[in-house]
């Protein structure tokens, strides 16, 4: 194995020789934006009186919901609590841990890359593979069959890991925390990753939003550099891998892994078709392992206690834990980790202790772009096939509820004003459908049938998730809350 | 196989078919709006979305393969309420006049047929372009479909078009310019062709209708061969479409065979026959022009012989004529004074290559362009002078073929190749020798191919031994690091593929640099197989034709040398051959010089303003009695020295064939009727063989009828036939009807047996050095919007876009000189002294200038000088040293 030092740059793909200019900057919303004292206009901050005045550019989140509504950046964490059997993602954060490398390993971080180490790389793929884990980006594919695909596939010269850690979904911040609070977890995780499919460098791709995160990743993998956990010759074992961080400069849809990979590479970020999979042809054309913070954080444990202690927790085929972030109505916000089935009501009335006042309308798990929970379906256990069944998804772990000072139609319109900035607007309906939908919920006579059809086109004809999942969210909307939309109608 | 059903119908189709190509072959059509065959799928618009039974979302058919049990509905009622809300969507703010004026583009039929109306809520300022003269742009039709940005990128290369802003504030322009004109356009139309809305659109369909009728046929311009659909209305051009499914051009052509074709009807077309008589031309009729030639050259064959005429037959005429004016010089007049401007441009190749392989022509078909890993471009410019091989090669670098350039000035292919040979103009064969000499010396040659099919490398390896780069570095002004690094990537890749051009052939060592370049495939095994060989890129649409066909003083119909075909010719000719050495292009003009040359019959031929050394040539001209033009305008030969004009008309206005530069047989037809009274030139030919006694040999009613004896003398092309070509041209050698054409010669053997030799070739450096009254190295060549002596695309807007030829300078040396972009100079030579504009380009490295040549009042062969290759005499156009003069 060649020293990094060694390696050839990574000559472009394909279709790569046009320079990044103007042309791609202009996609982004963000470019040199500092972002100290914007208004947030997420939803979580939608829904606690905030981001109703129009102003360019538009945040969507800055991971600050416990607090919201909020306005510029803040170092203050929220509240952090492990509520699993085991603490897998949240654990040295609920201590307080400062996200040093001492106190990861005080805290008995970095023993798994010692153990994988001494074993094949097979064997680190067979554990995740073992655990059950799936991606907690939120599509919920399994770990172990990524790594498997990237492990397997012939490669003329480099394979890539990639950290998603464009935590775009309005509500959810448990990624900003793991990088701010224990960054060792994800570093570590991408260095097994690197070890099990044989890659030699890394990228986190990091959204322009989580400035201190930049700090804090920058800061851990100095030390990590320093005590021989990354760099040439790892741990004294022949391993050589490291990472760089890559800012983002302000799109949603950048957190779409074939719209992230573009962007990495400097071309205009629009989601592509798949196949080809990033497994074979991901960052300039190598196969790639995407996968996202909290899912590589979660692979440090799954590594030194085994697949089956990790599958040995959770629910159905939703294995292991799930970091959660609640939003600023609750009485108790913060980040909670539990483990797959707890039912929804017990996370918003035990562990959330309910609204801070009013009267609970519904919850928003794993961002605007999935259902809406009515109070009367709450029972349903937190897992992906059972969230699905009902309309809803985990997603990134975002928990918004929202009260009655809410209304649906602005709830909606809210959605659809993020969801029509954010478009790429690579594919019809999203591109113009949103934008079409956004104005007709801004007026008080709606043309019902116009909505159902524009809601359909973008649920079942569009290229990627984010027009889907808009389609999803009014679809829940009008489904559940159908009663209240009805004095709408045109 | 894979078993599917698709609105019911059950059908078994191959692994890899889209539900959209599957459904086409059911005849069910399935809406489209971002799809182009000639892309890769982009699945953005969403029209071609259907129903896959057990999937919770739509499919697009455009993208999704078929998979085994598929059960797929198109049209389901969700699927057309999908379609019929987006098309809606694209309609709100669409301008619903540009549909009431092109009712046919695909966007507006599907507007129509889905009950969309264009709701035009308020015109949004969009990017427009008036002044391109070929394209006009209206982005208020767009509907960010974005082919115009993929077929730019993916199929051109050229990048212009690029998305600007994100959502539904989605804006398509050109990139990093205000207009077309200041961006890297290439003129190509490509966009305009694929784009579905009329946002993108052809200038002449707007200004003069939309065709009535398509013709296909092959380009008038340049060796490549490409075909095109040609759209005309009331008997006049007025668009030409690339063909998509043709062999070569892949539904893409260049801005010559796309908009350069108002020449056809051209206010200063020629088109009546005319004698000269006592200094003043007087129109005459065909029969009386016809008679008029047949006595003058019967009696100049009485009193001087047969050997006093000369023939030139014309590289932009089809096979079939230019066999019938071989023949006509060999069976009426009895001479092999026949000859064809492939004396000029590619004779050294045709020579080069029959001396070592046992074929003159292209090894390898275009179609191994996707399947070399590395090219190796030597003297050659192709993305302007062969813009489609160009835009194939420049793609597949971008796939990531490697790219070796031997060139003097960086051309665009350069910029993306990963080694540059910026050699002085003249120093080829010093270069190819080195490249030789790091292969043996590194070890690099195919040692199978050395055993197996190569010999005389012995000689070869010590003749090379002494060619060292270091040697050659000196001599070509190139770093020898960087001639080992193209020698290393030119063996070490599984299949290196060359190309090349005049900057090869035009030089005193012209016919021994192709040789050279054989050596360099026959060392490193890079022949015979897919994706190799050594492949001339041919100047002009039939110039491989013309020779092929015969108009060639030493070869017959097929290449074949006199002797050898003696018999199968005289028997089919009903003739006797003549038996004397013919003259060849250049010897004809010596010989007008020495009073010898009685009559010229140059066919589509401007021999007096493209041949070198003007002022020679012209002096040599003027003493001949009797010059017969043929021709589509009155050009300088015929206004200079003319004593008979005979009006022919183009390949729109007739039918035959041309011969590409990978040896394939195409199919020319007739769009228009002949302009005015002018005639193919193969009736011509015909009318006067009959008024000169040969009806007989020359009774033919259509062109078909020619090729079919072209057939039984031609053996390698008896199995070509018009109806195996009607869409698809062949390659020879195809000997029989069954044959499928050979599309890579040599796999197994040579036609001069089973190896080939290494030749040994000294370097001979040219006379044309610099020094100190003429410092300068100029080298020649053309552009990508002119076409050779500008006859056709100076009387095109082409003009507009490259009005005049320019003589290209290192900016330093125009700095140091004070002279300003536009700035007229005298340039002189030891032969002559033109005037041009000049223009500072940084592609030139210092001490050497290039100029085109397509400027009748520039002349630039007044330049030019005596020398020629040692072995078939193509003159050195390449290499001239100038000085020049402040005017």
């Amino acid at each position: 194995m060649n020293a990094l030092s060694e390696l050839p740059p990574v000559a472009r793909p394909p279709g790569h020789r046009h320079q990044p200019g103007k042309d791609v900057d202009s996609f982004y919303h963000l470019v040199g934006c500092d972002l100290r004292d914007r208004p947030c206009d997420g939803t979580a901050c939608f829904v606690a009186g905030g981001g109703r005045d129009a102003h360019q550019p538009r945040v969507y989140c800055l991971g600050r919901c416990f607090a919201a509504p909020a306005r510029g950046l803040d170092r203050a964490r929220p509240r952090i609590e492990v509520h699993s059997r085991e603490p897998i993602v949240l654990g040295r954060l609920a201590k307080g841990g400062d996200g040093s490398l001492a106190s990861y390993r005080s805290a008995g971080g970095g023993a798994a890359l010692e153990k994988a180490l001494a074993h094949e790389p097979g064997e680190v793929i067979g554990a995740v593979e073992a655990s059950g884990l799936r991606g907690r980006g939120g599509a919920a594919f399994p770990a172990g069959r990524k790594w498997a695909a990237v492990a397997a596939s012939a490669t003329p010269d480099e394979k890539f890991i990639v950290a998603n850690a464009d935590e775009g979904d309005p509500g959810a911040y448990v990624d900003r925390f793991i990088m701010e609070g224990d960054p060792h977890a994800l570093i570590e995780g991408m260095t097994l990753a690197a070890y099990a499919v044989g890659a030699r460098r890394g990228w986190i791709y990091l959204r322009h939003e989580y400035p201190f995160a930049k700090e804090a990743l920058d800061r851990a993998l100095a030390e990590a550099r320093a005590a021989g956990l990354l760099g040439d010759d790892i741990l004294g074992r022949g391993f050589h891998f490291d990472i760089e961080v890559f800012v983002g400069h302000g799109s949603y849809v950048c957190g779409e892994e074939t719209a992230l990979l573009r962007s990495l590479a400097g071309l205009r970020p629009e989601p592509t078709i798949r196949p080809p999979y990033a497994t074979e042809r991901g960052h300039l054309g190598r196969p790639t392992l995407i996968n996202n913070v909290e899912t590589l954080a979660t692979v440090p444990w799954i590594v030194e206690h085994g697949g089956g202690a990790y599958r040995a927790l959770g629910f159905a085929q939703s294995r292991g834990t799930k970091a959660l972030s609640l939003n600023s109505l609750f009485a108790r916000p913060g980040l909670y980790e539990v483990e797959f089935g707890m039912p929804v009501r017990q996370i918003v009335e035990e562990l959330g202790g309910g609204l801070r006042r009013g009267q609970l309308k519904g919850v928003i798990i794993g961002g605007p772009l999935a259902g809406i929970i009515p109070p009367h379906l709450l029972d349903t256990p937190l897992a992906f096939e059972e969230l699905r069944a009902i309309g809803a998804a985990v997603g990134h772990g975002g928990v918004i509820a929202f009260d009655e000072t809410t209304s649906i139609a602005a709830l909606v319109h809210h959605v659809l004003v993020f969801g029509s900035y954010e478009s790429c607007g690579k594919c019809t309906p999203c591109r113009l459908g949103s934008r079409r939908l956004e104005e007709i919920f801004a007026r008080p006579d709606m043309p019902s049938d116009e909505v159902r059809e524009l809601i359909a086109a973008l649920r079942c004809a569009s290229l990627c998730g984010h027009g889907t999942g808009l389609g999803e969210f009014a679809d829940s909307a009008l489904r559940y809350y159908g009663k209240e939309l009805e004095p709408c109608w045109k | 196989m894979l078993e599917v059903s698709i609105d019911g119908t059950r059908r078994r189709f191959p692994e890899g078919t889209t539900i959209l190509a599957a459904a086409r072959e059911l005849g069910i059509e399935i809406p489209t709006l971002c799809h182009d065959e000639r892309l890769v799928p982009n699945a953005a618009c969403r029209m071609c979305v259907v129903e896959v039974k057990g999937w919770s979302r739509f499919a697009t058919a455009c993208s999704t393969q078929l998979a085994d049990g598929m059960e797929i509905q198109t049209a389901s009622p969700a699927v057309e309420d999908a379609r019929r809300t987006m098309l809606r969507l694209l309609a709100a703010g669409y301008p619903a006049e540009a549909v009431a004026a092109a009712p046919e583009k695909p966007f507006h039929r599907l507007l129509r047929s889905y009950g969309a109306d264009t709701a035009n809520d308020g015109a949004r300022p969009c990017f427009t372009d008036t002044q391109h003269p070929y394209l006009r742009v209206d982005m208020a039709q767009c509907i960010a479909c974005t082919r115009c940005i993929r077929i730019c990128d993916e199929v051109q290369g050229q990048f212009v078009w690029r998305a600007w802003g994100r959502g539904p504030e989605t804006r398509v322009l050109p990139h990093g310019a205000a207009s077309l004109a200041e961006s890297e356009c290439v003129s190509c139309g490509a966009c305009a062709d694929t784009c579905p809305t009329g946002a993108i659109e052809d200038r002449s369909v707007i200004e003069r209708g939309a065709p009535e009728t398509w013709t296909r046929t092959t380009c008038p311009y340049c060796g490549t061969g490409c075909e095109m659909l040609v759209g005309t209305r009331r008997d006049r051009i007025v668009q030409v479409k690339p063909v998509l499914d043709a062999p070569v051009s892949k539904g893409h052509l260049c801005v010559k065979g796309r908009y350069a074709f108002d020449f056809v009807h051209a206010p200063d077309r020629a088109t009546e026959p005319m004698i000269r008589e006592s200094g003043t031309w007087r129109k005459v009729s065909w029969p009386e022009v016809v008679e008029f030639v047949a006595k003058r050259l019967a009696d100049i064959v009485a009193k001087h012989g047969a050997d006093s005429i000369g023939v030139l037959g014309s590289a932009r005429g089809t096979n079939e004529e230019n066999y019938l004016a071989q023949k006509f010089a060999r069976v009426v007049l009895g001479t092999n004074n026949v000859d064809c401007c492939a004396r000029v441009c590619h004779a050294p190749t045709a020579a080069g290559m029959k001396m070592t392989l046992g074929t003159g022509a292209a090894t390898n078909c275009f179609d191994d362009i996707e399947r070399a890993a590395t090219f190796l471009i030597c003297g050659s410019n192709p993305t302007e002078n062969h813009p489609i091989v160009g835009a194939r090669i420049k793609q597949a670098v971008l796939r990531g073929a490697k790219l070796i350039v031997i060139d003097p000035r960086e051309i665009e292919l350069a910029r993306y190749a990963d080694v540059h040979l910026q050699l002085r103009p003249g120093t080829n064969v010093a270069l190819l020798n080195a490249l030789a000499h790091v292969i043996i010396d590194e070890s690099l040659a195919d040692e199978t191919a050395l055993r197996e099919r190569v010999r005389d490398f012995d000689a070869f390896r010590e003749f090379v031994a002494a060619w060292t780069p270091e040697r050659a570095a000196a001599i070509c002004g190139v770093e020898a690091a960087k001639i080992r690094e193209a020698a290393r990537l030119y063996a070490q890749s599984d299949a290196a593929m060359c190309f090349h051009g005049l900057g090869t052939t035009e030089h005193v060592q012209g016919t021994e640099g192709v040789v050279c370049l054989v050596n360099l495939a026959l060392l490193t095994g890079n022949f015979g197989r897919p994706g190799t060989g050594v492949n001339p890129l041919r100047g002009q649409n039939n110039v491989q034709g013309a020779a092929h066909m015969g108009c060639e003083p030493g070869n017959l119909t097929g290449f074949v040398p006199i002797e050898q075909g003696k018999d199968v010719f005289e028997s089919v000719w009903q003739a006797p051959l003549p038996h004397s050495r013919g003259l060849n292009l250049m010897e004809m003009i010596d010989a007008a010089g020495e009073r010898k040359l009685k009559a010229l019959w140059a066919i589509g031929y401007d021999v007096s303003f493209t041949n070198p050394n003007a002022a020679v040539t012209k002096a040599a001209i003027e003493q001949v009695d009797l010059v017969i033009v043929q021709d589509l305008f009155f050009n300088e030969l015929a206004r200079e020295f003319g004593h008979v004009f005979l009006p022919a008309c183009s390949s729109f206005e007739k039918d035959g064939t041309f011969m590409n530069s990978e040896r394939r047989v195409q199919r020319v037809r007739r769009a228009v009727e002949p302009v005015g009274q002018s005639r193919a030139d193969w009736e011509i030919i015909c009318d006067v063989a009959k008024a000169m006694g040969h009806g007989a040999q020359f009774d033919f009613a259509s062109a078909e009828a020619i090729w079919e004896e072209v057939r039984r003398v031609w053996k390698a092309g008896a199995g070509i036939s018009y109806a195996r070509i009607e869409t698809h041209g062949l390659q020879w050698p195809c000997p029989r009807e069954d044959h499928p054409g050979t599309p890579i010669l040599h796999t197994e053997s040579f036609p001069i047996g089973k190896t080939a030799p290494l030749k040994c070739i000294e370097f001979h450096a040219t006379t044309e050095v610099a020094n100190e009254e003429f410092p300068f190295l100029l080298t020649t060549g053309r552009t990508l919007y002119q076409f050779n002596a500008g006859t056709m695309t100076m009387r095109t807007a082409n003009a507009q876009l490259r009005g005049t030829d320019t003589l290209d300078i290192a900016p330093a040396d125009a700095q140091r000189m004070a002279l300003r972009d536009g700035q007229r100079v005298r340039v002189r030579s030891r032969h002559g002294a033109a005037v041009l504009p000049v223009r500072a380009d940084s592609r030139l490295k210092q001490g050497e200038l290039f100029a085109t040549f397509h400027a009748t009042d520039v002349s630039l062969n007044q330049l030019t000088g005596p020398h020629r290759d040692t072995h078939v005499q193509t003159p050195e156009y390449k290499v001239v040293a100038v000085t020049l003069d402040k005017i």
